[in-house]
């Protein structure tokens, strides 16, 4: 809506306003070289203040779980508690330079070592890498791990990667960029992978499977036990992708389950900040017969005569290094201190609040809008948000939710739920929270029969209408000039 | 101003509810044996649906309509409540398809954007065979068999693609269209057989690029994707007989090797050149004598999900034994993967037909290095 509209800095210069007076010189003056002068650049000509109430008022604009409901699905949007922050801002993790000798950060590899411990008694494995900097890159390097594991067993046959087709677009991504083939499976009619799938197209070209539990539906796999089973008997690896941890963590071990690599979403499960293309963190955990093969460094504790230390070191049959020095240090702070605030009491108190808050928005809005998988769910469930007959789609309804002061959840994914809202409450949100989104989607879905348009039109309430999404992503101008200045 | 040539085949469906497997020919029979029209009905309820979508939205499109008289179109317009409609052709009470390709005749010559038609796969073929491969083309349901990738799986479903396209939200993609023949059908025989290529407004393949992004590719870059999969296959594997059977998926593949793939017939390539066009049996079995590696590479015809069927003569089960069934390639883009959720086979060889059934799930290229595992009806 133009009224909200915050003009730029641009439309804001007056001619000669200055943001600061610099004092008469008391130096002799000289002329500037001509060649570093230019005419051109227009710059905006504003006082200190208007400056800081523009950049203020944009910064008002970020919509984050600091200032409001975010349930968007599949991404954890849960609170990330201040004392992480200040606990990362401490200079001795702070300051810390990644080129130190070991010696000098002793305590630093300690937090790292008790992180990897940590981690792998969460996920029941055998050892942990902290090197991957986000999720998709953790399923990238288990990929290469499985692909190293057959290598090295002389094993070159194994082309195939199977993945249901409910998984992230992330897991038939790193297939492809790790040198396999994506094999999607069906679903079945619970949102279950299709047991009868797994039978047929498990053979010698299977390098392995990667499993999302709970799946995207927000769904555990029923079969899970007798999908391990299968592609274990015909020699595959079984992938785990964690982004849905937070739904297990403290309940149940994907390496018990059979389990050979999985990632761990630091900045969903472990509460450190993601969004805004901010540092992530997706450790990998791995089972025994896997562990050789991790990416280094990985720290080491050793006590011997000389006493004890931590040090870093490359695991045996390492697939080598996947990031700088030791992936993102702040993040495993964060990590490191919202698991040692909760304990594991905590950590399962949190998976079940997650569950709980879920289901009870399921239950809330089953009325409202389309659930096609309605069966209790984990920490995650999706429904259409179609309204049948209005022509009102997901799209619209997340754009009318902008207009309550909500964020919207995810769209369209999983793709096999047609028009897809996939809502992720998270734990940290209180119940007045959950009932006050209820009580606006069920507005949202009475609006869609009554006035259509209202809902096809939203948002009304913020700066901008809707924006051409796929094209802002694909021609990314960021200033105002470089439009002008488009061809 | 948007305009939009819309034709009702008045009879389309009627064979059908006296189980006479189709319409083609038989309309006086059908109506003996007490058939009630039924497209009008259902153009109604598409047309209905239209309208109301037209009035929930923020600023709709003015759309001119071009149409035939009374039952052929002019009627359900009015009775949906739309004004701007010029009858450029009027038809005698008695119909036939004469008077549906004199129409889309005078739609071509008026200008038209898109032709919006009732009917059937036999209405699809009359519609198409004049208007071309270039004329967005959308189908109403109406028929006994609909099995060509114009139409929208409901009458509501087609008034939701309509106001799409027209509102920018989807494009348009290349899809077949087939039709049975309806009287070997009638002697239940299966005799499905490609036509030609359409173009129609598509819903598009949904992909995922960001959390709360998403972005569509077009259907005919993922036929790209697939067919860059094949050219490697093909490339690798040296002295391999390829034969690569109809429909546009597959001639992709043609223009991904930059050659000319014939659209309907069956061709053969070898170290990725042609060896062979539009082949007949004897010349494929001719072909596999010489040949002991080869491939034959499939993509489902229409919505049907018929992978083999005894429309495709050339493909004969001595053929298919003959190559084996673990050497079929299945190519297929995900949208229409979504529109046949099962793959079929009617070789006319039970044993041949038991055996692709006993196999379950079949992988199915669905873009470069991704398959994906479909089911095959039992
Ligand atoms: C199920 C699932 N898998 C994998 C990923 C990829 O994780 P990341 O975004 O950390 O790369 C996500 C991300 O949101 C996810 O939801």
């Amino acid at each position: 809506m133009t009224g909200n509209k915050i003009p730029t800095v641009y439309e804001l210069s007056v001619p000669d306003r200055h943001g600061v007076d610099l004092p008469a010189p008391d130096v002799p003056q000289t002329a500037l070289p001509t060649e570093g002068l230019r005419a051109d650049c227009d710059l905006p000509e504003l006082s200190q203040l208007d400056v800081v109430r523009h950049y203020l008022a944009l910064s008002q604009l970020n919509f984050g779980v600091d200032s409001g409901f975010y349930p968007l699905g599949s991404c954890t949007m849960k609170f990330n508690p201040k004392v992480n922050e200040q606990i990362a801002r401490l200079p001795g993790f702070a300051e810390a330079h990644p080129l130190q000798e070991s010696e000098t950060v002793q305590g630093n590899l300690a937090l790292m070592f008790e992180l990897q411990q940590w981690l792998a008694e969460i996920g029941g494995f055998a050892g942990v890498s902290l090197q991957p900097a986000a999720g998709a890159h953790g399923e990238f390097t288990g990929l290469l791990m499985t692909r190293a594991y057959h290598h090295a067993r002389g094993d070159l046959k194994r082309t195939r990667i199977l993945i249901p087709d409910s998984a992230h677009g992330t897991n038939p991504a790193s297939t492809t960029m790790a040198g396999f083939t994506a094999v999607e499976l069906p679903s079945d009619a619970r949102g279950n992978i299709d047991l009868e799938a797994v039978r047929v197209a498990c053979d010698d070209t299977v390098a392995g499977i990667m499993i999302t539990n709970p799946n995207t539906l927000g769904l555990f796999e029923e079969h899970i036990d007798a999908v391990v089973q299968l592609v274990r008997a015909c020699g595959g690896l079984v992938y785990g992708d964690g982004a849905n941890m937070n739904a297990l963590a403290g309940i149940a071990r994907p390496g018990d389950l059979g389990f050979d690599v999985m990632h761990f979403n630091l900045h969903k499960t472990f509460s450190t900040p993601h969004g805004g293309g901010g540092p992530g963190s997706g450790p990998v955990g791995a089972s025994a017969r896997l562990k050789e093969f991790l990416p280094g460094p990985v720290v080491e504790f050793t006590r011997d005569a000389q006493g004890a230390r931590y040090d870093l070191a490359m695991p045996d049959k390492s697939i080598g290094r996947v990031a700088t020095f030791s992936g993102n240090f702040g993040m495993l702070v964060r990590a490191y201190a919202y698991i040692r605030q909760h304990g594991t009491k905590g950590l399962r108190e949190n998976s079940e609040h997650a569950v709980l808050n879920a289901n009870y928005l399921r239950v809330k809005l089953r009325d409202a809008f389309t659930v096609p998988f309605d069966r209790i769910n984990m920490h995650e469930f999706v429904c259409s948000g179609a309204i049948d007959g209005t022509g009102v789609r997901a799209l619209d309804v997340s754009k009318r939710l902008l207009d309550y002061g909500f964020h919207p959840p995810t769209n369209y994914f999983p793709l096999i739920v047609p028009e897809a809202l996939m809502i992720e409450p998270t734990e940290t949100e209180a119940k007045p929270t959950l009932d006050a989104f209820v009580a606006a989607m069920q507005a949202i879905a009475k609006e869609a029969r009554e006035n259509p348009a209202l809902v096809k039109e939203a948002p009304h309430q913020t700066p901008v209408r809707r924006l051409d999404e796929v094209k802002a992503a694909r021609e990314l101008v960021l200033t105002d000039r470089a439009k002008s200045e488009a061809p | 101003m948007p305009r939009i040539g819309f034709f009702i085949n008045p009879i389309a469906g009627m064979g059908g509810r006296v189980g006479l497997k189709g319409t083609d020919g038989v309309a006086a029979e059908a109506v003996r044996r007490g058939a009630e029209p039924m497209a009008n009905a259902r153009a109604l309820e598409a047309l209905r649906g239209f309208k109301r979508l037209l009035d929930n939205s923020p600023n709709p499109p003015a759309i001119e309509w071009l149409t035939a008289s009374g039952t052929m179109g002019r009627k359900a317009l009015q009775a949906a409540g739309f004004a701007l409609v010029e009858t450029v052709h009027t038809a005698p009470a008695e119909s036939t398809a004469q008077d549906t390709k004199a129409a889309v005749e005078k739609f071509l010559t008026a200008g038209v954007d898109l032709i919006l038609f009732c009917g059937g796969d036999g209405t699809a073929r009359d519609i198409c065979a004049i208007a071309g491969e270039a004329m967005p083309v959308l189908g109403i349901p109406a028929g006994v068999k609909m099995y060509s990738g114009v139409f929208g799986v409901t009458p509501a479903h087609t008034a939701d693609i309509l106001m799409r396209y027209l509102a920018g939200e989807i494009g348009l993609a290349r899809v077949e269209i087939v039709d049975l023949d309806e009287d070997k059908y009638r002697g239940d025989e299966w005799a499905v057989r490609l036509y030609m290529s359409a173009l129609t407004p598509f819903e598009p393949t949904y992909l995922q690029s960001a959390k709360a992004l998403i972005s569509s590719a077009d259907e005919e870059a993922i036929k790209d994707d697939i067919a860059e999969q094949l050219r490697e296959d093909i490339a690798a594997e040296p002295g391999t007989l390829f034969l690569l059977g109809p429909g546009s998926t597959v001639q992709a593949v043609g223009r991904a090797l930059a050659i000319d793939k014939t659209l309907l017939g069956i061709d053969a390539v070898a170290d990725s050149k042609v060896i062979g066009k539009d082949l007949a049996e004897q010349q494929i079995l001719e072909l596999l004598d010489r040949y002991p590696e080869r491939k034959l590479v499939l993509s489902p015809i229409g919505a049907q999900g018929f992978l083999l069927g005894r429309g495709n003569q050339p493909l004969s089960p001595a053929v298919i034994r003959c190559i084996g069934a673990d050497n079929i390639i299945v190519l297929s883009t995900p949208a229409k993967l979504a529109r046949t959720p099962l793959l079929r086979f009617d070789t006319g060889d039970a044993a041949l037909d038991a055996d692709m059934i006993s196999r379950k799930f079949l992988p199915v290229i669905v873009g470069y290095h991704r398959a994906r595992l479909v089911k095959v009806a039992a």
